[in-house]
Order: C-alpha cells, then sequence, then structure tokens
C-alpha cells in the first residue's frame, strides 16, 4: 500500500494536455457517452490502441466517453475489425441490443473497408455492410489520438 | 361452560373422533374425512383462542383423569394467543391435507389430528403432570408423524432417530425443572407454583429456569439444540412440516414465557440476557445456514431457527427491561415478540405447505434441480412469493412489522440502567439487523432460483399445479400472511393485553408508546404507496414513449441454456466467502488426468459442503463418547447367564453389607 501510495506521488500526472476541441457530430450525446467495444474479427492491433485511448496518458474517460460491459447500457458501439462471417449475426444482435438513439463507430482500416483482408474467405464485409456507420476511423491501426478526437466529437467535449 | 371452554371442549372432541374415523373409514375417504376434521378441529380452537384473548378465561379440574396429579385445564389470554395460532395452522394444513395426504397409510392419517390436539392441549395445561402429558403426547405424535415414509426413504429413520432423542431430552430438562419448582411448592398446579415461584431460594429459581428453558429451547429449535429441526422438518410430509415448523416450535417459546414470567415471576436480568444471547445467536447463525441451504425444506427449517431466535431477542429483552423495572419497554418487547410468533406462524405455514406442492408437482425439493415453475405452477409460485415477501422482512410483509417493533423496543432500550443492558441492546440491534439483511438475500435465492427463470432439470420442466385442496390451503394460510401484514393494528391490542397478563408489562404499553414516542407506521399505507409506486413505474413509460420488442441479449452467441443460470450454490457462494471462518465450507477438487499425458485434464470434479459447525463440535464429541461408553459396557456383558446370576449375587451381596454397615 505504502509502495502504490510512493509510486503515485513519485509519477505525478501523466496525462497529455487536452488538444483543442473538435467540431462535434450532428447526432452527438452532449456530456457523456457510453461505449460497448465489439471485436468483429480484428487482428487486436486496434484493440492495443483503444486500450490506450483509455489509458492514464490519453484518458478519453475526461471528455465523458466510458467503456461499458454490455449493450444495453450502451450509446454507441465501437467496432474493430472486418466482420467475419462468424462474427456478422452476433454484430446485428448486437447492434438491436443496443437502445436508441445510437451511433456506431468503425475504428481502423479493416472496419471501413476490410483492409488487408478485403475478398478473403472467411469475411463477411465492412461494418458498414452489417450495420449502419456513423463515424470512422481511419489507420492501421488508427492512433490514440484519432481514437479520442472521434470520441470527443461523440460527447461535444 | 363458557364460549372459550365450549371451543376448546369441540376441538378435543371433533380431534378425536376424527382420529377414530380415520381408523374406519374406507380409504377412498380417508384423506378428505380427516382434512374436514382437523380443520374444522383447528377453527374451533381459533374460535377458543379468540375468545380467551377477548378476556373470556376457561378452567377445568379433572382430579381423577390422570392418577396421583389429575388433569388441571386453564385457557388464560396467553394460552389463548398460542391456542388461535396452533388452530389457524391446523385448518391450513388440514385442508391441504385433503390433496397431499391421500396415500399415506392408515396410522398417519390418524395421528395428525391426535397431534393438533395435543398441541392445542398443551397450552390449556394448568399443572406441571397436564403439561407434562400432554407434552409427551405432543412429541409422540409428532415422531409418528415424522418418521411416515421411513420405508420409502432410509434417511427418514435417521432423522426420526435424532428427533426422538432430542425431544426426549428436552422432556428431560422441562420434567427436572418443574419437578424442582414443584417440590418448593404446595402442589403441581400452576396456582400453586404461581405462588411458590417468587419466593424460591436464587439458586433453586436458576436451576429451575436454565432446565426448562433448555427443554423448551431444544423444542423451539435454539441454537446449539437445534440439530433435530433442519432434519426432521425436511423429512416430514409438507403439510406436518408446517404444523410442527409453525405451531409446534412456538410452544418452545410459550414455555419460556410461562415458565418465565408467570410462574418464576420474573427473575434476575442475566436470566434473560441468557436468553436474549441465545436467540441472537440463532438468529444470525440459523438464517446463514439457511443463506447456505440448497435444499428447500431444509431452508425453512433453518429459518425457522432464525424466526425462532428473533422471538427469544424480544422474550430476553422483555425480562431485561422488567427487571430493570421498565414495564413499557418490556410490554412492547414482548408484544413484538408475540407478534412474531403469530406472523411466523402465517407465513412459515404458506411456505412449507408450497414447498410441499413443489415437492408433489415435481418430486424434489433440491433447488439445484428446480427453476422456472412459474409457468406450470402458478399457484403455488404466487403462494412461495407472498410467502418469501412475509419473511424477508420488508414493507409489504408481514416479518416487517414484528422485526420493526422489535427493533424500536431494543433501541428505545439504549439509555435503560444497567451496564449488561447498554451493552446487549446494541448488540441485540445489530443481530436483528443483520438476520434481517440475510433473510432478505436467503429468500431471493429460494424464490429467484426455485420459481423463475428456466427448468434446471427434466422434473421441473414436467412439474404439474398441485390439486385444488391444496392451492385452497396455502390460500387460506396467504390470506391470513395478507392480513397480518396489512392490518396488524388488529392484532396488536390483543398482544399488548397478553404481554400485559402474562408478563409483569403495563397492559396498553403497545397502543400507547408505538403511536407516541417511537413514531408510528402504517403498514396498509405502505402497501398502497407501493402499489401506486408499481402501476406508475409500469404505466407512465407505456404512456410516453413507445416501445420496442427487442432480442433477451444472450452476448449475440446464441440460444441461453439453462446451465448458465444462477444455481443456489452459485448465488449463495459470496455470502458464504464473507462469512467464511464461520461456515467453515468443505471443498474438494479431483482432477483427472488423461492416460497419455498429466498435462492433459479428462475431467475436474469440484464438490463443496457446508456442514452444520456447531453440530460437528458440539454432537460429535458426545456421540463419539457414548459409542466409547457402550463399546466399553459390552465387556460387562458377554452374553453368559453365569456371569449375570453372578452380578445379581454380588449385588445383594454389597447391599446387604452396605445395609449393616449403615446400620
Amino acid at each position: 500500500m505504502l509502495r502504490l501510495w510512493h509510486k503515485i506521488r513519485r509519477t505525478g500526472r501523466v496525462a497529455e494536455p487536452a488538444p483543442a476541441r473538435p467540431a462535434p457530430h450532428d447526432r452527438a450525446f452532449p456530456g457523456s457517452v457510453q461505449v460497448r467495444h465489439v471485436d468483429a474479427g480484428s487482428c487486436n492491433g486496434c484493440e492495443v490502441e483503444i486500450s490506450s485511448a483509455f489509458g492514464p496518458v490519453h484518458d478519453a474517460e475526461r471528455y465523458g466517453a466510458r467503456l461499458v460491459a454490455s449493450p444495453r447500457h450502451a450509446d454507441v458501439l465501437l467496432v474493430t475489425g472486418p466482420v467475419t462471417r462468424n462474427m456478422a449475426e452476433p454484430l446485428r444482435r448486437t447492434y438491436d441490443a443496443v437502445p436508441g438513439p445510437k451511433l456506431v463507430v468503425a475504428v481502423g482500416d479493416c472496419a471501413r473497408d476490410c483492409g488487408v483482408f478485403a475478398g478473403a474467405y472467411g469475411v463477411a464485409g465492412a461494418v458498414r455492410d452489417v450495420i449502419p456507420v456513423d463515424v470512422e476511423i481511419a489507420g492501421c491501426p488508427p492512433r490514440p489520438e484519432a481514437i479520442t478526437e472521434a470520441l470527443r466529437k461523440l460527447t461535444g467535449r | 361452560m363458557n364460549p372459550t371452554g365450549a371451543g376448546l371442549g369441540l376441538a378435543v372432541a371433533v380431534g378425536l373422533l376424527t382420529a377414530v374415523a380415520a381408523m374406519v373409514v374406507r380409504q377412498s375417504m380417508r384423506a378428505a374425512a380427516v382434512g374436514v376434521g382437523t380443520a374444522v378441529c383447528g377453527a374451533a380452537g381459533v374460535a377458543a383462542g379468540v375468545c380467551a384473548l377477548s378476556g373470556t378465561t376457561f378452567s377445568l379440574d379433572l382430579p381423577q383423569l390422570l392418577p396421583l396429579s389429575g388433569v388441571v385445564v386453564t385457557v388464560d389470554a396467553l394460552g389463548g394467543l398460542f391456542l388461535a395460532v396452533t388452530g389457524g395452522v391446523a385448518v391450513a394444513a388440514g385442508i391441504y391435507g385433503i390433496g397431499y395426504a391421500r396415500h399415506s397409510a392408515r396410522l398417519v392419517q390418524a395421528v395428525f389430528p391426535l397431534f393438533v390436539v395435543a398441541m392445542l392441549l398443551v397450552v390449556c395445561a394448568a399443572s406441571a403432570g397436564t403439561l407434562l402429558m400432554c407434552w409427551e403426547l405432543m412429541a409422540l405424535s409428532s415422531l409418528l408423524l415424522v418418521v411416515a415414509d421411513h420405508r420409502s426413504r432410509p434417511e427418514v429413520a435417521a432423522a426420526g432417530r435424532w428427533y426422538a432423542v432430542m425431544t426426549h431430552l428436552g422432556l428431560m430438562a422441562i420434567l427436572a425443572g418443574l419437578l424442582v419448582l414443584a417440590a418448593h411448592a404446595s402442589g403441581d398446579s400452576f396456582a400453586a407454583l404461581r405462588a411458590a415461584g417468587p419466593h424460591l431460594p436464587p439458586a433453586v429459581a436458576t436451576v429451575v429456569f436454565l432446565a426448562t428453558v433448555a427443554g423448551f429451547g431444544s423444542k423451539a429449535g435454539i441454537v446449539p439444540l437445534h440439530a433435530w429441526l433442519p432434519r426432521a422438518h425436511p423429512e416430514a410430509p409438507s403439510h406436518v412440516s408446517a404444523l410442527m415448523s409453525a405451531a409446534m416450535v412456538n410452544l418452545g417459546v410459550y414455555g419460556i414465557v410461562r415458565v418465565g414470567f408467570d410462574l418464576l415471576g420474573g427473575g434476575p436480568r442475566w436470566w434473560w440476557a441468557v436468553v436474549l444471547g441465545l436467540g441472537a445467536v440463532s438468529a444470525v447463525y440459523g438464517i446463514l445456514q439457511a443463506a447456505m441451504s440448497t435444499d428447500l425444506k431444509r431452508l425453512l427449517g433453518y429459518s425457522t431457527t432464525e424466526n425462532m431466535g428473533l422471538v427469544l431477542v424480544g422474550v430476553g429483552a422483555a425480562g431485561m427491561f422488567a427487571a430493570d423495572g421498565n414495564r413499557v419497554l418490556a410490554g412492547l418487547a414482548l408484544a413484538a415478540a408475540l407478534l412474531h410468533v403469530v406472523n411466523h406462524a402465517a407465513f412459515k405455514t404458506v411456505l412449507f405447505l408450497s414447498a410441499g406442492s413443489v415437492l408433489h408437482g415435481t418430486g424434489t425439493r433440491d433447488l439445484d434441480d428446480l427453476g422456472g415453475l412459474r409457468q406450470s405452477m402458478p399457484a403455488t409460485t404466487a403462494a412461495f412469493g407472498l410467502g418469501a415477501l412475509a419473511a424477508s422482512a420488508l414493507p409489504p410483509g408481514t416479518a416487517f412489522v414484528s422485526e420493526w417493533l422489535l427493533l424500536q423496543a431494543l433501541i428505545h432500550g439504549l439509555p435503560a440502567s444497567g451496564v449488561l443492558t447498554a451493552i446487549a441492546m446494541p448488540l441485540a440491534v445489530a443481530a436483528v439487523a443483520l438476520t434481517a439483511g440475510l433473510a432478505v438475500a436467503t429468500f431471493v435465492k429460494a424464490f429467484g432460483v426455485g420459481f423463475l427463470a428456466r427448468p434446471r432439470s427434466v422434473r421441473a420442466e414436467n412439474a404439474a399445479e398441485s390439486p385444488a385442496s391444496m392451492v385452497i390451503g396455502m390460500g387460506v394460510a396467504g390470506l391470513g400472511c395478507v392480513g397480518l401484514a396489512l392490518l396488524p393494528t388488529l392484532v396488536l391490542p390483543a398482544l399488548g393485553r397478553v404481554a400485559g397478563v402474562a408478563g409483569p408489562a403495563q397492559a396498553d404499553a403497545v397502543t400507547i408508546r408505538l403511536v407516541g414516542v417511537a413514531g408510528s407506521l402504517s403498514p396498509l399505507l405502505l402497501a398502497i404507496a407501493l402499489v401506486a409506486a408499481i402501476v406508475l413505474v409500469l404505466a407512465v413509460p407505456r404512456a410516453v414513449a413507445a416501445r420496442r420488442a427487442a432480442r433477451l441479449w444472450d452476448c449475440g452467441a446464441g440460444p441461453l441454456s439453462a446451465r448458465m443460470e444462477y444455481t443456489a450454490t452459485s448465488f449463495a457462494e459470496p455470502l458464504q466467502r464473507v462469512f467464511d471462518d464461520v461456515l467453515a465450507p468443505e471443498t474438494d477438487v479431483d482432477v483427472t488426468h488423461t492416460r497419455e499425458s498429466s498435462y492433459l485434464v479428462e475431467a475436474v470434479e469440484y464438490r463443496r459442503r457446508v456442514p452444520d459447525r456447531i453440530e460437528r463440535r458440539l454432537y460429535q464429541p458426545v456421540l463419539a463418547l457414548v459409542a466409547a461408553w457402550g463399546s466399553a459396557g459390552r465387556r460387562l456383558a458377554t452374553g453368559s447367564v453365569h456371569r449375570y446370576l453372578g452380578y445379581g449375587f454380588y449385588t445383594v451381596c454389597g447391599l446387604l453389607i452396605l445395609l449393616v454397615v449403615t446400620r
């Protein structure tokens, strides 16, 4: 316990100063969004960057975005990866389970247009082929700054 | 003969006639005859009890009926209360038995009304001899009913042995206590004992009190004398369990109140501190074990220990307040305890009867095998839900009212005089609060796992609703529950009078103090507010926003199976972890590896058991000692006739020598 306190004192504040506020999305949830992440077949590169965006340095939670454990609690789906055939139906069901109004964010090049996996036999298509997408984040993987910025557009903070 | 006497006479006559009828009526009519007879007997008991409660006492002296002591019968207010409670339970159990006990043996059918009559007579007995005789009649008849199914299930016989030994040890203790008391009085009638009680030497009075508390406490299922209760209650037929758990255990409380307050006239503070302590330990330990149980009827059995513990907390607090001279609080505490007796009788009848209905419909009482009974057994589910709500001390339930009163008494006892009181009361408040919380968890588990969700086994899937008579039996008890929950003010003044008559309490303490000092509470208004809130919650969203039917969330993966549900064991697991040091559960993990490699696992077997720790620590050594004595004694009795003749010869010689020496 004491070591933990020492570490907290030694480390101090590591969060980056907040960049300028981006223009909010026209269907933004002002103040706070509850985010459910769905891995539809990702290589986990995007997941590493998402966890970095919610880590202490970029700290997306200070802008009102929060990861939740069930689509029933969520406003926004954060979908990564090309949608594999096994995940197409679960993704559709997850989208149905989110109460409206809801938004979908496609994270990474694979989610936008299947990336290097385009045309592979196990891929059903990009996210927009399965459920309607509202925001897209480019990059393979996208930088945590880009993810944070997209989430700030949704929270308007 | 006044109405009280007429009611009691009718009850006894109908009960005995029913027993005879059960022996002669042919099989197809037997269950109906016994059920109706028992219900009428119970109704007459209720009538007699209500008359006695409203002030019409009844006395009868039959010196010739029993050699040496005679039979003395008196129905006063205290006896009347228990008479009414026992009768009420008998009405519900009798009607229920018409459908439930259709295939019972003739002897079992005949003993059932006798058991009711014995219980009715126990509270009317007005001499030590009469009380002990009725007590023994009650013990024997209930024992016969417990072992009703001993042919089909071997564990019934074991439960019967436990019950027989414990109940007779209890009888011995009561006998010893009352005999010591009678030896210091001019006779064995309660009037003589009452006259002698307050003037006993303190040591003698203490012996009498502790012996009777041990005896009556074992009947009430008080820790550590509770071992028979979780065994006998599950194994007995369910309408018998209801009678035992809702009516018979109350007589233990009756005995303690009768001897402690009425015959001995109060006593020193520490007596009642002992009672309060025993009650608090029983309440917490009983509900903890109930929370761990996966057997539905065993859970209810432990819950009986818990509720009797709460009652004894009230009785003990009343005694301590009375010893301090605080008659108002004593009356409040005793009335709260008696109200809890009434409430417990009502909801435990519903619970045991509906548990019996589950057993009847599914053939199992293991919660881990049940579930999904809501669709197939709607009436039983409603009855159990009502009982569970009543038992979990939440506002529209019956137990809430009495536990709230009890807490009021204990909290207002905080500034009372004396170090012992000042230490005991906060601890008692904590114990009652902890018990109430654990009771909620226990009954959420019993109802949620047992009746809601999906069936966990084929037997639960194929469940069928019970016959109409069983549903009516549950309904009668359920009506009692609802009535007591909504209108306890109808019962409370009578209980206040009982507390005034039986104990050293101010007669009208309850009605005055509840409104004046403790703050008032109207359960009826609470219930109305609750119903209004539920209607609002259901109606407003429907009016405001459009509704959308969505698929049940199953992680998107596919159909949910019954194996994904909470089981009773898993629901109780967090609690078990919190109370690890108290419960000392035993877990056993067996890992079987494949033959090819010790790195590959073929099967993992996990077993968990929560043994009754008090039983293990306290009873096992005694049982081992008795067994050791027995095998040591076997060396004396080898079977040789010569040896036995020799024993007789040497004993006679020894006696003669003793006589010569002492002359």
